[in-house]
């Protein structure tokens, strides 16, 4: 941890600023979510990291996606990510946002999350242990460092590839694209 | 000498509210039995903020962040500590209480523009709180200015030098301790969070800041502590001509103010309303009558 290091943040503050306050949204997609209470209160204090949790995904910068995602979960999950300010790191938890993990067969549960938005990093597992969190936490740290954290770039880069996986999902899309579409390759 | 103070007073008091936040942190934790943030991590978290992608909801959106956080900016001006007070032959405490009333205004102009249903259950619920605790600010306030025999916030001061402290006088020993009961509701802490309630109407006013708009709050926050209690530091434990001494005082006030925040859990708006109409405004009512009695 170079917290501390005062050099890098007189070169780098925004790097560090980012590294050093993750925002997470506290949303709750499934049953993952139970392993967070614990990582953000007395027993595992993720705070002392500038981990904390925040209502609004206004303020947000880090999304936990934990635990399998329904197809209508998913929706509010793009509106949520779509809010968020940038820059803004997604973490997917669990086994079933990598690929459906035990609804590997369901009807109503997507199996890819990282076709709809992009995702930054995994952590897998079925529950993982809240310490993976941290494990996790710190591998982003890694990654923002070395600039490879750039989920929101992707995201406003192949914005076609991920409005075009959504719109055939749901197929009609209730809300207006974020950024501008190539014509002649969606509906409407 | 003169024009250096309106630079220097407003730097030292927000220097001293970031780190009161910070602090507030570490002791929180240290309550909860956690290790807790580094002091630094308001400033981090402002670096942060300050360097996101902001988005905006439209010009009055801008002007009422702006408008709140000028509001308390001037706030600051009006109040004297460590031998400084820019403004002080302006009006002092009758001043101050109508400027009190430009952060929540603010706020509730650039939350207006946010259209969000959370934005206006905070606004009304903020303001309803402020109807609260202004019947006994302004009893106090009262009290105060008609003891002393001046509305200027020098002047209280000065009378109060040598340990002539206003809380341990037996007139004003009452509206002292009102204005302790109220420090939460000012500040907005709990058992009064009930405006920014994170859990109900995620986070109420604050719902559609994001980036720079929610640090600009965060730095009105940092003022509003130091005003807040530098208030009651001036009023009732004598100020002080040393910045160092008055912030040992705003500390200890706001330490206090803490350990209510820690173990207590939220009012509900009638409640809230209902404790500050019955305790502090009783206890202020009564001081007054004694001070206009001598």
């Amino acid at each position: 941890m170079d917290r501390n290091n005062l050099i890098k943040w007189l070169k780098e503050p925004k790097k560090m600023g980012n590294k050093y306050s993750l925002w997470a949204v506290y949303f709750s997609t499934a049953c993952g979510v139970i392993e967070v209470p614990p990582v953000l209160t007395s027993r595992w204090d993720a705070e002392r990291f500038g981990v904390i949790p925040v209502a609004t995904p206004r303020q947000a910068n880090l999304f936990l996606i934990t635990g399998y995602v329904t197809t209508k979960t998913l929706k509010a999950i793009i509106r949520t990510y779509e809010q968020m300010a940038e820059p803004k790191y997604t973490i997917g938890f669990g086994s079933c946002p990598i690929n459906g993990g035990m609804y590997w067969d369901s009807y109503n549960t997507i199996k890819h999350l990282d076709k709809f938005i992009p995702v930054d990093g995994w952590i897998a597992g079925c529950m993982p242990r809240p310490e993976a969190i941290f494990i996790g936490v710190t591998k982003l740290w890694g990654m923002i460092d070395k600039g490879l954290a750039t989920g929101y770039i992707r995201y406003r880069e192949h914005y076609d590839y991920y409005r075009g996986n959504q719109e055939r999902l749901f197929g009609s899309m209730e809300w207006p694209p974020l950024y501008s579409l190539k014509e002649g390759t969606h509906d409407e | 000498m003169k024009f250096a103070e309106f630079i220097v007073s407003p730097i030292l008091a927000f220097i001293i509210g970031v780190f009161l936040m910070g602090l507030s942190r570490r002791i929180m934790a240290r309550i909860h039995r956690r290790y807790g943030p580094p002091l630094m991590q308001p400033v981090i978290d402002m670096i942060k903020l300050f360097s996101q992608k902001t988005i905006s909801h439209g010009p009055i959106f801008d002007a009422g962040v702006i408008l709140s956080l000028a509001g308390t900016i001037v706030l600051v001006l009006f109040i004297p500590f460590g031998g400084m007070c820019p403004l002080r032959t302006s009006g002092g405490l009758l001043v101050i209480l109508y400027i009190m009333l430009f952060a929540p205004l603010g706020l509730a102009l650039s939350g207006g523009e946010g259209a969000n249903p959370n934005i206006s259950i905070g606004i009304s619920r903020k303001f309803i709180l402020s109807l609260g605790y202004e019947v006994p600010f302004i009893l106090i306030m009262l009290s105060v200015m008609t003891y002393y025999h001046t509305i200027s916030a020098v002047d209280v001061v000065k009378a109060q030098s040598a340990f002539h402290w206003a809380i341990f006088s037996v007139p004003l020993f009452l509206p002292g301790l009102a204005y302790i009961l109220i420090i939460p509701a000012m500040l907005g802490i709990r058992p009064f969070d009930l405006a920014s309630a994170p859990q109900e109407i995620s986070s109420g006013p604050m719902a559609e800041y994001g980036g720079k708009y929610l640090a600009l709050a965060e730095i009105e926050h940092a003022f509003a502590i130091f005003i807040t209690i530098g208030l009651f530091v001036d009023m009732f434990l004598g100020g002080s001509s040393n910045v160092f001494y008055f912030f040992l005082k705003v500390l200890v006030v706001f330490v206090i103010g803490l350990l209510i925040n820690a173990v207590f859990p939220r009012f509900r708006t009638e409640q809230a309303v209902k404790f500050l109409w019955k305790w502090p405004s009783v206890m202020a009512l009564a001081g007054l009558i004694i001070v206009l009695a001598i």
